[in-house]
């Protein structure tokens, strides 16, 4: 449904000519859904004007930022937040970075590492904005999810702007819960729908120590790039174990001894994804590495404050290792090799390759919690995958699945994903067939997927919560012009 | 060919937006972080490539609906590959070449931009992309002694290209470079009046009948003057020979090199020897034709294996921007005593356009203009006192930025700096 004329200008006047467009030849390049017109808010005055003139018209709007694919209604109001790009603070004394929603993560990251800083990037990748909420491999140093995010500055469905935490009673970003308002379960909901209705406009995000170089030394012409030297005081290995129990064990050894900068647990097919550059290469170096390890592993960095340091971590990683009776991926131990994948996993840049290069889409579960436990879930889910593997219809991972322990390592994340061709409707609803039977195990078996939903099924669950969020959504979103679903990324 | 042969690429995808930015290991910061004027300058996601490619492939299911709007994307990008560079790190897809493909079904159908199709007039009926040219091809080697390849026997035919033979300020490129090749010693000459221009501009304007054209011309004469190597001043001509003729199977075994690439060897076997000293800082911008463009055509022709993967038989090889010309140029620089070389944060594959290229520098050059300006400000920042190129269109490009940006950078084609130095 087309704005009316009038209409039309009336948003045209808040942010200008140049960005609003209705024409419906630019749609397909954001989504398959007809949107009524896509504006370019500059800034948080601008958003709160177009949201307070969607409450007029009653006309419902989404933002988004870099954004992956997503399922959007139609007739709506796309604001692409892409001029709102801007470093705002990088505040070294207090340690938080404030950042508008279109600075990719890459950017930031990039400008911290030359203050020996660092941030939690989520395992979407640094392509991403640096607002997105969730886990990613540095989770052992950085932590994971909502708690990385400090102060926020939100405009609500209903157009007002709300400052979080310590911005609600001062000029200060550096807490999300205060003093001022604390709305971490509103504004950061792990549940789903997962996403805030409104718009972020600012965010502060929580930056930790980076003991690496302030620039990599990468080398070479893409896609072979290659670190001149490895940086002082890093390692990079990947281990495979004879059980999951050993794995487990290692890990949780090694969250509990604080050793790891990075702990990641690929599996095999994603060692292969990430140092490879072709999808033929990438098969080629999966079947040979398959053979080479002993059953899952990890991938993990350890990084020295100074000489001492790094020698201490890697003998207590060493013994970890040996008692667990773990074996070093010779591939990995080649600097060549060791060098990238440091590179890439630190400023995560490789995500893409995990994910869509071999058949274009990925259909993925994660499951929040104790990670001994959860892996037992995720046993059962790659199990399922061997059907679709057997008839061609996913890529073959060997049924894998991957995670990390977040912090000490108890609790964790895991996650598990086919990777097939969006075009063939056999493989796309076999493995849509998949999801929704792993996800309904993970819902009978007490486990938490972020994409279980329905909210109604599961929110019973879950205290009824869904029942209080949907109150909560009426009170702050009185015209229903924020519609649930999508992602930020 | 066709867009057709592209739906398999475009449908890969996944608008995860890297094509906006220069590969995600070689950020260095908040700024010079984009990698796309076209995305940079416009904003929607329908100016990036992977808008683009979205668009197309909409298109081709629905049909094609031609717009004000849909043309201003389409003309609105300079074909500089720099998101080809980006999204290839990750993917195995095409990308540049559907956009090059939906530009060129645009000009079948007659979607044109009134701009462009005045270049194309020009070339038509003056054989030159330079709008207005006055005087012949071959004017400005006048008292020169300069061989005429089409009736002297040459080792080397320099092929001079349309800017520089036709605009006065740019002439100095091709005095210097005959110096150059006179202090070496090199048996080579001109095809003077009878030089042609490449086509190269023609195809990125998305004329590709125009580009056919003059490629056959060109290697027509070339056959028949029996000449073995062509060395090209311009990057737009280093890429229409050594690329675009291949691709379109018509280069044969002609060896064809960029001046920059002459020089170094000239150099490197010791017949050239850059002596006098220049004290200069400099930075240096590779221009995307003989960069990341200028690698080398890989000609392949299969099919998609059925199954879970994009991958098929025989197995293809994507050109990734691995192979451009990015060391000769440098080297050269670095053989010249006094000048320092300092880097960019965006070089190599990765290198940010100077914007004339795609013909936005005569379609839109304000928007030229503010990428030549981005590219300005790079260089400034690195404490240089002046960029050089290898191609006469950024030099040009750059010195209409540097009117309007009261910065005292200087700008200098390659061949400048090492005529310096002879």
């Amino acid at each position: 449904m087309a704005l009316s004329k009038e209409v039309y200008k009336e948003f045209e006047d808040v942010v200008g000519e140049e960005n609003i467009c209705d024409d419906p030849v630019i749609m397909p390049a954001y989504f398959s859904a007809e949107f009524a017109a896509v504006m370019l808010p500059a800034n948080t005055a601008e958003v709160q004007a177009v949201v307070k003139l969607c409450n007029k018209h009653k006309v419902q709007f989404r933002p988004i930022c870099t954004g992956w694919s997503g399922a959007f209604p139609k007739d709506i109001i796309l604001l692409d937040l892409r001029r709102m790009n801007r470093i705002i603070e990088i505040n070294e004394k207090n340690m938080y970075a404030v950042v508008e929603p279109y600075v990719i993560s890459a950017q930031l990251q990039a400008e911290l590492f030359k203050r020996g800083l660092n941030f939690c990037i989520k395992g979407a990748g640094t392509n991403c904005s640096a607002m997105l909420r969730g886990h990613g491999h540095m989770d052992q140093t950085t932590g994971g999810d909502d708690r990385n995010h400090l102060a926020i500055e939100w405009v609500t469905p209903a157009g007002d702007i709300v400052r979080s935490g310590s911005l609600g009673s001062s000029d200060e970003w550096f807490c999300g819960d205060g003093p001022g308002p604390s709305l971490r379960s509103i504004l950061t909901s792990a549940v789903p729908p997962g996403v805030t209705p409104g718009v972020f406009t600012k965010a502060a995000v929580k930056l930790y120590h980076w003991p690496g170089p302030a620039v990599y030394p990468v080398e070479g012409v893409s896609p072979n790039y290659r670190l001149g030297e490895i940086p002082p005081n890093m390692m990079a290995r990947y281990y495979s174990f004879p059980s999951v129990e050993k794995m487990w064990q290692a890990e949780l050894k090694i969250g509990e001894n604080e050793i790891a900068y990075e702990l990641m647990g690929f599996n095999i097919s994603m060692v292969a994804a990430n140092i490879t550059t072709s999808n033929e290469e990438e098969e080629e170096t999966f079947n040979r590495l398959n053979k080479e390890v002993q059953g899952p592993g990890f991938f993990i960095i350890i990084a020295g404050n100074t000489p001492e340091d790094f020698e201490y971590k890697k003998k207590v990683l060493d013994t970890i290792i040996s008692e667990a009776e773990g074996k070093s991926l010779k591939a990995v131990e080649d600097p060549r090799i060791e060098g990238i994948l440091m590179c890439q996993c630190t400023r995560v840049s490789a995500s893409i390759r995990e994910t869509f290069r071999n058949g274009g889409a990925f259909n993925s579960i994660p499951i929040m919690g104790q990670r001994d436990l959860t892996i037992r879930w995720a046993i059962g889910a790659g199990k399922a995958k061997g059907p679709l593997i057997e008839k061609g219809l996913i890529v073959d991972d060997g049924g894998a699945f991957f995670g990390w322990g977040v912090e000490q390592g108890h609790l964790g994340k895991t996650e598990i994903f086919c990777k097939y061709d969006p075009l063939n409707p056999e493989a796309k609803a076999a493995v849509e067939t998949w999801q929704k039977e792993q996800n309904a195990r993970a819902f009978k078996e007490r486990y938490f997927a972020s994409t279980m939903g329905p909210q109604d099924e599961i929110g019973p669950a879950l205290s009824n919560y869904h029942l209080w969020w949907k109150k909560i959504v009426k009170a702050i979103d009185p015209n229903g012009v924020s519609p649930e679903g999508g992602a930020l990324v | 060919m066709g867009l057709e042969q592209y739906q398999g690429d475009m449908e890969m995808c996944c608008r995860c937006s890297t094509c906006k930015f220069i590969p995600m290991q070689m950020i260095k910061g908040e700024q010079y972080a984009n990698a796309c004027p076209s995305i940079a300058r416009y904003n929607y996601h329908a100016y990036s490539a992977g808008g683009r490619l979205n668009i197309a492939v909409s298109m081709l299911k629905n049909g094609f609906n031609y717009t004000d709007r849909l043309l201003d994307i389409v003309y609105n990008c300079q074909m500089c590959g720099a998101c080809g560079v980006s999204c290839n790190y990750a993917m195995d897809m095409e990308v540049l070449e559907p956009i090059s493909e939906f530009r060129i079904k645009c000009v079948e159908d007659g979607q044109t931009n009134p701009a462009l199709e005045k270049v194309i007039a020009g070339l038509r009926k003056q054989g030159t992309m330079v709008s207005g040219a006055k005087g012949k091809r071959g004017d400005w080697a006048a008292g020169l002694d300069v061989k005429d390849a089409t009736k002297e026997k040459v080792d080397v035919l320099y092929h001079v290209g349309c800017l520089t033979s036709f605009d006065k300020n740019m002439q100095k490129l091709a005095k210097s470079t005959v110096k150059i090749l006179q202090k070496a010693g090199v048996n080579f000459g001109i095809a003077g009046n009878a030089e042609m221009c490449c086509g190269g501009r023609a195809y990125q304007m998305g004329y590709r009948e125009d580009f056919l054209n003059q490629a056959k011309k060109n290697m027509d004469m070339i056959k028949k003057a029996g000449i073995k190597t062509v060395v090209t001043g311009c990057a737009d001509g280093y890429q229409a020979f050594k690329v675009l003729y291949d691709k379109y199977n018509l280069k044969g075994d002609l060896e064809v090199l960029h001046i920059s690439e002459y020089i170094d060897k000239l150099i490197k076997e010791g017949r050239l020897k850059p002596r006098r000293k220049v004290n200069l800082s400099v930075t240096y911008h590779d221009p995307c034709r003989l960069g990341r463009l200028g690698e080398p055509w890989v000609h392949w022709e299969g099919k998609k294996i059925p199954g879970d993967r994009f991958v098929f038989d025989p197995p293809k090889s994507y050109r990734r921007g691995t192979n451009g010309v990015y060391d000769p140029p440098r080297d050269v620089i670095r053989s010249i005593p006094g000048v320092k070389l300092a880097e960019m944060t965006r070089i190599k594959e990765y290198s940010w356009c100077c914007g004339a290229g795609g013909g936005v520098i005569e379609s839109n050059p304000e928007f030229a203009k503010w990428t030549a300006q981005d590219r300005i400000d790079e260089a400034v920042s690195t404490g240089a006192e002046a960029i050089v190129t290898a191609c006469p269109w950024c030099e040009k490009t750059f010195n209409v930025a540097l009117k309007d940006n009261g910065s005292s950078l200087k700008v200098y084609d390659i061949v400048e700096l090492v005529e310096k130095a002879i």
